[in-house]
């Protein structure tokens, strides 16, 4: 079990260090090695998650040691789809690191598997967590591009036109895949909520900062669509999307209490 | 997912732009109105909500309270309850009906990944507004109380703060009943028994098992010789209590308010017996003391009842009879997650009680809303499934 864990937080460590050593290099081999790592660490987080899904005889998705593998996996499995169509060397580094990251914090926290209390023993929570964090992972990427998008807009920079709106393309993509599934996420929440309690909306903290976030995207998408937003403002909405996905995740739970402050 | 290319924006039918209804249309008066909800939910929860949390938190910062005047004379310590917040839902409800009514015409002038497009947002539209079209029917015409029952007792009515909700049939408890997760088999979350013996520089744990005994070996003793003690647990009591009249020690509840065992140590020729106390370590009455060189500690695991959220406490379920007009026409275990409706009254599993486990209590909820915001939930789904997947697959096959 461990194992698993360190062994995909190693694979995604090393293919940041190969994508690295291909930034520097362009020695190609780099490339494909520091990909295919990244395809291996989802592999084996999948057997993990199934794993422990057996073990606990329950969906793995209840605590925040379990969330932010999710989240790796999430972070992982969207930049895997998006490389099919795109490549972007410095975002394999990018997203390596993030899924990295995620799992190093992941073992800061507790893992050991505990029995959910009745209120958290629904079908409805597992696919809300899992819709929710398949969307974060599209904001993750979605941020990610709108860095690189600024630091290649910055003054002086030499990257080509074309290039840009190549990474416009791909932030709309990614915003609209983590939309589609931050809604789903919402909805399912709040059916398992009035399941639960009988309220499908009761104003809690994470309920009213996952609508923030919502609206935040949903005003990216008008604005992108509708006004033809690109550019700069475009990334900049898609950072601050970001920081409210963040906060959703770790603010509310650190900063402010509520319903959810368990997970 | 979606393609910038095919993305070109759809020309809006020509509506004069200072009309009120142009203007309640727009995308610019929907974004402010979106602005201010957000801004509005950021305060609804930083600021401390409601009369509950805003006097806890003037107990800790007694001297905000200036500052927490001014919020809440400007309605910010009650958001979500205030009536400007509720006018904002509303005007947010217009904008969107506005220009979901706009649109409509549109649909017939387009085609293909376009007309996935318009569709898609129409639909998303509409869903938006049967959402809030259910909250208002549930403020209208919800109704919400809690039923508090013992086995066998029968209710007509819910409580509620304002009035009681009368229920068009009775409802009795036929049965409650807790289910708790098997305890883990690792010594971590159990009864453990210390002991202590000084001059041999010994300490051994012993699980708490009654009527099993255990022998204290110290490492200088040779082999095959006797053990030296015996340590037997006797008996075991969540929450001592010595009742003077009787003489006899009783437990006071089930709860493990003061857990105590009783045990009896054999060697040297003696037997002692004695009780140690998990909360008063230094508390040991001997009875028929002889002296004994051992030291007992008795360290209790938190009794999982009481550990509120993380008690592996694994279900807990009542069974209902409803009842009408004295015949019995639906019985229907409930519990956590999964309730039960009858004649649009929705009994939810609310808690228990874990000194009386003969006890319930429910929640009733009448919302013929959520219909309504179920429908929406669905219809928001395709029409986001027509925006970002329909629509960008059939422009990329149109241009292949
Ligand atoms: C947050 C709540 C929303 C508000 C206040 C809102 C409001 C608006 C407004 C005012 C317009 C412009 C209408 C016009 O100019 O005729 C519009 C267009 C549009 N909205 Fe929304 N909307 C919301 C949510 C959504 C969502 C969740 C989606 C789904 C992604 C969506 C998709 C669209 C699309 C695709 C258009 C362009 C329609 C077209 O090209 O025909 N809207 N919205």
């Amino acid at each position: 079990m461990t194992l698993l864990f360190n062994l995909s937080l190693a694979t995604y460590f090393v293919a940041l260090v190969c994508a690295v050593v291909f930034l520097m290099s362009r020695a190609r081999f780099f490339d494909g090695a520091a990909n295919l790592l990244i395809l291996a660490g989802g592999v084996i987080q999948t057997v993990y998650l199934g794993v422990r899904w057996a073990q606990a005889g329950r969906a793995p998705f209840s605590n925040m040691f379990e969330s932010l593998v999710l989240f790796a996996w999430a972070i992982a499995a969207v930049y895997l789809v998006l490389r099919i169509r795109t490549r972007l060397p410095w975002l394999t580094a990018a997203a390596a690191a993030l899924s990295a990251l995620a799992m190093a914090h992941a073992s800061t926290f507790e893992s050991e598997i505990r029995p959910l209390m009745p209120a958290l023993q629904s079908n409805w929570l597992s696919f809300h967590v899992m819709t929710c964090f398949l969307g974060y992972g599209g904001f993750a990427i979605s941020a990610l591009v709108a860095v690189g998008f600024l630091v290649a807009d910055r003054k002086g920079s030499a990257v080509q036109a074309e290039t840009k709106t190549s990474l416009e393309a791909v932030l709309t993509q990614t915003i609209s895949f983590g939309f589609l599934f931050l809604t789903l996420g919402i909805l399912t929440g709040a059916v398992w909520a009035n399941s639960a309690w009988g309220t499908y909306w009761s104003w809690d903290p994470k309920e009213t900062w996952s609508l923030i976030t919502w609206f935040i995207y949903a005003a990216f998408l008008h604005c992108r669509f509708m006004r033809g937003w690109r550019g700069r403002r475009a990334a900049w909405i898609s950072i601050i999307g970001f920081l409210s996905v963040l906060f959703t995740y770790y603010g509310v739970n650190f900063l402010l209490s509520g319903l959810h402050s368990y997970a | 997912m979606s393609d910038s290319r095919d993305m070109k924006v759809p020309s809006v039918p020509a509506e004069p732009r200072n009309s009120f209804f142009g203007f309640l249309a727009s995308l610019k008066f929907a974004l402010v109105v979106v602005l201010l909800i957000t801004l509005a939910c950021v305060a609804g929860t930083v600021v401390p909500q409601g009369s509950q949390q805003v006097a806890s938190y003037l107990m800790r910062h007694p001297e905000a309270r200036p500052v927490m005047n001014v919020l809440s004379v400007l309605g910010l310590t009650r958001v979500f309850y205030s009536w400007w917040f509720v006018v904002l839902l509303f005007v947010f409800a217009a904008s969107l009906a506005a220009c979901t009514a706009r649109r409509f015409a549109m649909i017939r002038r387009t085609s293909g990944a376009t007309r996935a497009r318009v569709i898609g947002s129409f639909i998303t539209h509409v869903s938006l507004i049967l959402v809030l079209a259910g909250g208002v029917v549930r403020v209208l015409w919800g109704q919400k109380g809690v039923i508090q029952l013992h086995e066998g007792e029968i209710a007509t009515q819910a409580e509620n703060v304002d009035a009681p909700i009368i229920l068009p049939f009775s409802v009795r408890l036929a049965k409650f009943e807790l289910e708790l997760h098997e305890t883990p088999a690792s010594s971590a979350g159990s009864d453990k028994l210390h002991v202590q013996w000084m001059e041999k520089d010994l300490h051994v744990d012993f699980p708490v098992e009654l009527n099993v005994e255990h022998f204290v070996i110290p490492a200088d003793t040779p082999a095959g010789a006797e053990p030296a003690y015996k340590v037997t647990v006797l008996r075991y009591v969540p929450d001592f209590a010595f009742d003077g009249a009787s003489g006899e020690v009783k437990s006071r509840s089930d709860e493990p308010n003061n857990p105590a065992v009783q045990i009896s140590v054999a060697g040297d020729g003696a037997t002692n017996t004695q009780w140690v106390f998990a909360r008063f370590p230094n508390f040991g009455g001997h009875s028929g003391a002889v002296p004994m060189p051992l030291k007992f500690n008795f360290e209790a695991a938190q009794n999982p009842m009481t550990r509120g959220q993380q008690a592996p406490i694994k279900a807990f379920k009542s069974t209902l009879e409803f009842l009408e007009s004295d015949n019995v026409v639906a019985t229907r275990t409930i519990a956590v997650n999964s309730p039960f409706s009858h004649r649009g009254y929705t009994f939810y599993q609310l808690s228990y009680d874990p000194n009386d486990l003969k006890f319930s209590a429910l929640q009733v909820v009448k919302d013929p809303g959520v219909p309504v915001v179920y429908g929406g939930f669905v219809l928001m789904m395709a029409g986001l499934a027509l925006v970002f997947c329909v629509g960008p697959w059939l422009g990329s096959q149109a241009q292949t």
